[in-house]
């Protein structure tokens, strides 16, 4: 075997195992750090898969910034509750199983309609990635994707904006005596 | 590499199932966005393991704007489970059950 | 003056419409402003009754005044025309006189009425609308006026409409009237399919008949009379449709003369007599028309016998009097018809004022067993009523014997023994009930416990100028067959035959004056002298036949059980098909709207996961199907 089939063996299951106990975890904070695992496992998976750059963003971006602003959050409000175990809604908990079985069978079908579970990834992608993988991404990002590129840097700046308005204090309602008397 | 495709295809399925099933069931918002989050993921995986079979950097270009959209949409979507929380004093989505018949 | 003709209907016209817009506003002026306009059609009248005079061929007397066009579609083609001939212009001469004097009577008579300007607009209105049916050239123009004068009627009947009584007789009088109506459409519709046209001119003018008679005639002559005369007997009361007129006594007595007494119930007559010779080129019809004529002066001399009521009395002689127009009509005596028709009017709405003074004077008390001898109290009115109640019974020399006469004078000539018997009967009719009308009211001691005083003058003014009219005018107009009126009417009515019968004319003009006469004396005996006790004789032996005569042979209440009762019940079914099954399909289908809504809303449960779950797996259902098709 090789050394990127053992990579690939020895994490898939990790990154399996540690979905699914966020899943299970009624403590908030615990299921916050198991996704942390997750998105490790995965940022592995982009380096088997000739991605570095994006693996590193994974690292960096993601589980550094998003999952810290998570943690924040849940620490700020939901960290004493544990979530109750009893489940109000009839057959939801069937109903997601089901779902998730269908989901996977129906991906499983669909390789095996389309690329087939033998097929491999061809040979040539040294030269796509020429200069290192950076160099390479941004040949294609501020060329073909420049655009996007630009409306996305609008849409950081607009989250950001609206995360301010929403989270704020909200201000006091002025009375109508009041601004009659500020007019006057 | 010589691992199959496929099986990144399969895991990054897995992982979405697992990530749609976590949406429908936990209670909390913040779990259910991390589920949400674990899916966005997942479709990350999957773009990227096809970029490489095809030998293009489209998928990876396309996975880092998802990780960018991705983050713009957690602040929006914690600041406003904030102010939800400011109203009700709790995460928890069932009790926001008031437009119903 | 006769191209002035627009002005006789149109100065009632404003009055009509400045009642009703400044009715309120006038007060009492209202009443001199519609009389004045009533008068100003009557002198208009008279100028051209001048010109018409003035135009020495007799033959030449016919003029058509057009106003403007109205209706042209295709081949129908109607207009509003005025037509100005010896018998509309005596027909309006009649309506707008005695309607001027029925006026200023109102003024009086309606003094407290707290709707004073509105019963003057109808008033009007409804001259206008008489005065557009005489005058009208054409059939269509003249059904205009026929139905105004109903809907005027209807009006002026319900004037005090809230009184559940008179609302009930005004409709009952606008839904009797209705049948003959609708009967009078058809007949138009039918005139126009048998001559394309409807101009009084062209149809009426046998010369042009050669033309039309080429097509085979595919509308007979019988029908289109048949379905006139149905109308005619509508709108004049006739048997079967008169059960309307005793009841529309419930309204003002001004109304009740000039409406049902001197003009609209005339209108009929009026119809007949204008289209005479589509009567007689049926030989049906014409027959026809003379025994309706008798057989309702028979029934209704009858039933006036036995009324109580002093305006029923006089209402039933309406009836009778219009039967005999209409039988003189059928004897093709259709001057005869007109001057009966003139004097009439004159009587018979001095009377019914008359009336109005008495009910005035004794607090609208109209019961006759409650009056007596109102002569001493009411002296003016008394003498008035007798002169009106001697013209109607015939007594020379007032207006009556010289009207009535020439009708059974002309039945014994030209009809047989049985039917002059008859015709001389009904005569003895008239004078007796209205003889014993005068006794009861006016001779004998009181009955009644009001103190009863005599009308204001301007009640009284007009009664004694119709009592004039109703003495004089029959001497006026006609001492002979061949008097004045009759040769006036001779180029629209042609002239009666002179026939010779087998008794000379003073023999039996000398039968009509004994038969009044003894009429007279019996009413005298009966009810006036106090030799026989009446109202015994009424509760006991012959109260079945008093019930008999008083409710009209029971013919109105044949008519309740018959057709209004099942119509009613008839009514009540479809209502209530109407509420339970049309109603209730309607409000079902909302019923099961709310329920379908009431099981659906429920999916609106507000939990999130629930419409994660939803959404979940519709995706999941659509990926299946795609991914299956692939």
């Amino acid at each position: 075997m090789a050394a990127d089939q053992i990579a690939f063996w020895a994490f898939a299951p990790i990154s399996i195992a540690s979905a699914v106990l966020m899943l299970v975890q009624r403590n908030a904070v615990h299921a916050a750090l198991f996704l942390i695992v997750n998105l490790f496992t995965l940022a592995v998976f982009f380096l088997l898969l000739d991605a570095p750059f994006l693996f590193a963003v994974q690292i960096i971006v993601y589980a550094g910034a998003i999952m810290v602003l998570f943690l924040f959050v849940i620490m700020l409000f939901g960290v004493d509750r544990d979530e109750p175990l009893v489940e109000h809604l009839r057959g939801q908990r069937a109903l997601a199983v089901l779902l998730g079985i269908g989901l996977v069978a129906e991906v499983v079908l669909a390789v095996r309609a389309g690329i087939g579970f033998a097929a491999r990834a061809p040979d040539g992608f040294e030269l796509v990635n020429e200069g290192g993988n950076p160099k390479a991404l941004s040949h294609v990002l501020f060329s073909e994707y420049f655009l996007p590129f630009e409306v996305t840097s609008v849409l950081l700046i607009v989250a950001a904006v609206s995360a301010m308005v929403l989270a704020q204090r909200r201000a006091r309602s002025i009375e109508p005596a009041e601004a009659r008397g500020n007019g006057a | 590499m010589s691992t199959p495709i496929s099986g990144f295809i399969v895991l990054s399925g897995i992982l979405f199932a697992i990530g749609t099933a976590g949406v429908l069931v936990r209670r909390n918002a913040l779990v259910i966005f991390m589920s949400i989050e674990l899916q966005l993921n997942a479709v990350n995986l999957a773009l990227v393991a096809f970029s490489r079979m095809h030998n293009e950097l489209d998928g990876q270009i396309l996975a880092f704007f998802s990780m960018v959209v991705a983050a713009a949409e957690v602040v929006v979507g914690l600041a406003i489970i904030v102010s939800l929380y400011r109203r009700r004093r709790t995460v928890d989505v069932d009790a926001a059950a008031e437009l119903r018949w | 003056m006769i191209d002035l003709v627009w002005l006789v209907p149109a100065l009632p016209l404003v009055g009509a419409v400045a009642a009703l817009f400044v009715g309120g506003r006038l007060g009492r002026a209202a009443g001199w402003l519609a009389s004045a306009l009533v008068a100003g059609a009557f002198a208009v009248s008279v100028g051209m009754l001048v010109d018409l005079l003035a135009i020495p061929t007799a033959g030449q007397r016919t003029t058509v005044v057009h106003l403007f066009d109205w209706i042209r579609v295709g081949i129908f083609e109607a207009n509003v025309d005025l037509l100005v001939d010896p018998l509309s212009v005596t027909m309006a001469l009649v309506v707008t006189g005695v309607g001027a004097l029925i006026h200023v009577y109102a003024i009086g008579y309606m003094d407290e009425d707290p709707r004073f300007g509105r019963f003057f607009a109808y008033l009007n209105l409804f001259v206008f609308f008489m005065l557009l049916l005489v005058l009208a050239e054409n059939y269509l123009l003249l059904y205009v006026g026929w139905e105004g004068v109903g809907l005027c009627s209807y009006l002026l009947i319900g004037f005090w409409f809230e009184r559940p009584a008179a609302a009930s007789a005004a409709k009952k009088a606008f839904v009797t009237t209705r049948i003959g109506d609708t009967a009078l459409l058809v007949g138009i519709a039918l005139i126009f399919t048998r001559f394309g046209t409807l101009h009084l001119g062209e149809v009426l003018d046998t010369r042009l008949w050669r033309d039309i008679a080429e097509s085979p005639p595919a509308v007979p002559f019988t029908a289109i009379s048949l379905l006139l005369l149905a109308g005619a007997i509508g709108k004049s009361a006739q048997v079967p449709l008169h059960v309307w007129l005793p009841d529309a006594m419930e309204g003002p007595t001004p109304v009740s003369a000039l409406i049902h007494a001197a003009t609209m119930v005339t209108a009929g007559v009026y119809l007949v007599v204008r289209s005479h010779v589509l009567f007689e080129a049926s030989e049906v019809a014409i027959v026809v028309v003379m025994i309706v004529g008798l057989l309702t002066a028979l029934y209704a001399g009858v039933s006036a016998i036995g009324q109580d009521d002093i305006k029923r009395v006089l209402a039933y002689s309406t009836i009778s009097q219009v039967g005999l127009m209409f039988f003189a009509t059928g004897m093709k005596a259709y001057a005869a018809a007109i001057f009966l028709l003139v004097t009439h009017a004159f009587y018979k709405a001095l009377m019914f004022l008359a009336a109005g003074s008495v009910m005035h004077g004794l607090a609208d008390e109209a019961d006759l067993k409650r009056m007596g001898g109102l002569r001493r109290a009411m002296p003016v009115t008394a003498v008035a009523f007798s002169i009106g109640a001697l013209a109607l019974a015939g007594v020379p020399p007032l207006a009556g014997f010289f009207s009535k006469d020439q009708i059974v004078a002309e039945a014994s000539r030209s009809q047989g023994v049985g039917v002059w018997a008859l015709a001389l009967f009904a005569s003895f009719l008239s004078a007796l009930y209205i003889s014993r009308l005068i006794f009861l009211a006016f001779a004998g001691e009181r009955r009644s416990g009001v103190e009863p005083h005599e009308s204001p003058r301007i009640m009284t003014a007009p009664l004694g100028l119709l009592a004039i009219g109703a003495a004089l005018s029959g001497a006026a107009l006609g001492l002979t067959v061949d008097g004045p009126l009759a040769r006036f009417l001779k180029p629209v009515v042609g002239q009666i035959v002179e026939r010779s019968g087998r008794l000379s004319d003073a023999a039996l003009a000398t039968v009509s004056v004994v038969v009044a006469l003894s009429a007279v004396a019996v009413a005298w005996i009966v009810w006036g002298s106090g030799k026989v006790d009446w109202q015994a004789l009424r509760a006991g032996p012959w109260n079945a036949l008093q019930r008999f005569m008083n409710r009209g042979m029971y013919v109105d209440d044949a008519y309740g059980a018959i057709v209004e009762r099942p119509g009613k019940a008839a009514g009540r079914g479809l209502r209530a098909f109407d509420e339970r099954v049309i109603d209730g399909a309607v409000n079902g289908m909302g019923a099961i709207v709310r329920v379908l809504a009431a099981a659906g809303r429920r999916v609106q449960t507000g939990v999130v996961r629930s419409y994660a779950a939803a959404f979940l797996l519709g995706a999941v259902a659509i990926l299946i199907y795609v991914g299956a098709r692939l």
